[in-house]
């Protein structure tokens, strides 16, 4: 070898078959690497890196999304608080009023029995007093007919003694 | 050391067998490496995809380092082509090297300065192209003779063929050198026998350490310079 290369000195021993020989050899050693070897793996690669970005999203996306729910969930809770109190609220004035409506109720009911029961004995009253009256002036009708053995004209006599019975009364009341 | 070449004549062309030979064998170790490292690729990388992740993410880092805009991804697959070629070709020679009636035919391919002359010729030619291809016949004339200042041109002009030799002849030299020093220490070895060869071996030993971590560091010097001149012909200084 030694001198041989130097410059192309001794053009004729230059074995530049070596130089075609290594230029094929290193291309075709590129061209199966990539086929082989580099082409796969760099994809891979790449395929990789993408993924790891998509994810690396996804993952914030999915972040927000929690959070939102999370906000809408809080809210959601707060409205159904106010809500329920609402609904308590407003039971507790329905039942109010129903009780003030049965109560009431049972008050004029209670009033309209005491008053039937005040007519109805005032009228009984007024029959029985109205019974006795008659009596009263039958039998003293008869009475005084016997007393005084003297034929009274009932129809007469009647006012006198009407009169005379409703002193009784005045009476017996003022007693 | 000096061991013949042999030399073969196809179709007027002469072929360097004892050079070419263990090139193959670089080149087939690589694909074959880098094949079974790519199985089963998957998703979720385990085992052997780890490891060759790991290789092209260094390849890329280097990249990165000259280049870290989008432009420099398009180079990816040269430069780990490059790296493994070359890493594989510098550690061959110190684990394998077989001559036969004094002609070599397995050794480093990077201890010819053939070889790498050939690949510093073919990156070189590869960063021109790219600088014509983006900036035009001009631009590219403009851009790599003519800046900054004009008449530094003969310093430009002869700084490619500079950049063309140190690149080729750096990796030859450390290459070569240390296969030498491997051969020197084995003859020392046979020289005067048992004497000899006991404290050959553990000199033998750390030679071949020091040689993996050189080989390793101009493997990587090699692709690094690589990229610095393919971004010198593309970029604008």
């Amino acid at each position: 070898m030694g001198t041989d290369f130097i410059l192309g000195a001794v053009a004729t021993s230059v074995k530049w078959g070596d130089m075609l020989f290594y230029l094929v050899l290193f291309i075709v050693l590129i061209a199966l690497l990539k086929h082989f070897a580099w082409g796969p793996v760099n994809e891979m690669m790449d395929k990789r890196a993408n993924k790891i970005a998509n994810d690396i999203d996804s993952a914030e996306d999915a972040r927000q999304k929690a959070e939102d729910l999370a906000e809408k969930r809080q809210s959601a809770l707060k409205e159904s608080h106010v809500e329920a109190s609402q609904i308590i609220e407003r039971a507790k004035k329905n039942g109010e009023q129903q009780k003030n409506i049965i109560v009431e109720n049972a008050h004029s009911e209670a009033q309209s029995f005491k008053e039937t029961a005040k007519q109805d004995i005032a009228r009984e009253r007024q029959d029985a007093l109205e019974g006795v009256k008659n009596d009263v002036a039958e039998l003293s009708l008869e009475i005084a007919s016997k007393v005084i053995s003297k034929n009274l004209q009932l129809d007469d006599q009647k006012a006198l003694i009407d009169s005379y019975i409703e002193g009784l009364g005045k009476q017996n009341e003022v007693k | 050391m000096n061991e013949g070449a042999y030399v073969q004549e196809i179709f007027g062309i002469p072929f360097n067998i004892s050079n070419d030979l263990p090139g193959l064998l670089a080149a087939i170790i690589v694909f074959f490496t880098m094949f079974w490292l790519s199985r089963k690729i998957q998703l979720k990388p385990t085992g052997r995809q780890n490891v060759l992740e790991w290789i092209i993410d260094f390849t890329n880092g280097i990249i990165k380092s000259t280049m870290p805009n989008k432009e420099g991804s398009q180079f990816g697959l040269l430069i780990f082509t490059l790296f493994s070629f070359i890493f594989v070709s510098n550690q061959l020679g110190l684990m394998l090297q077989v001559n036969v009636n004094n002609t070599a035919y397995i050794k480093s391919p990077t201890a010819d300065a053939m070889t790498t002359m050939t690949l510093a010729f073919m990156v070189l030619l590869f960063a021109h192209f790219l600088g014509v291809k983006k900036f035009g016949f001009r631009g590219y004339i403009k851009n790599t003779y003519l800046s900054p200042i004009p008449f530094l041109l003969p310093i430009s002009i002869l700084e490619e063929f500079t950049n063309f030799l140190t690149l080729a002849l750096r990796l030859y030299g450390n290459i070569y050198s240390g296969e030498v020093l491997l051969k020197l220490i084995y003859e020392f070895g046979r020289s005067f026998g048992l004497a000899s060869f006991i404290p050959a071996i553990p000199l033998e030993i750390i030679w071949q350490g020091f040689s993996v971590f050189i080989g390793s560091i101009q493997a990587y010097v090699f692709v690094t310079l690589t990229m610095v001149y393919i971004s010198q012909k593309i970029e604008k200084e």
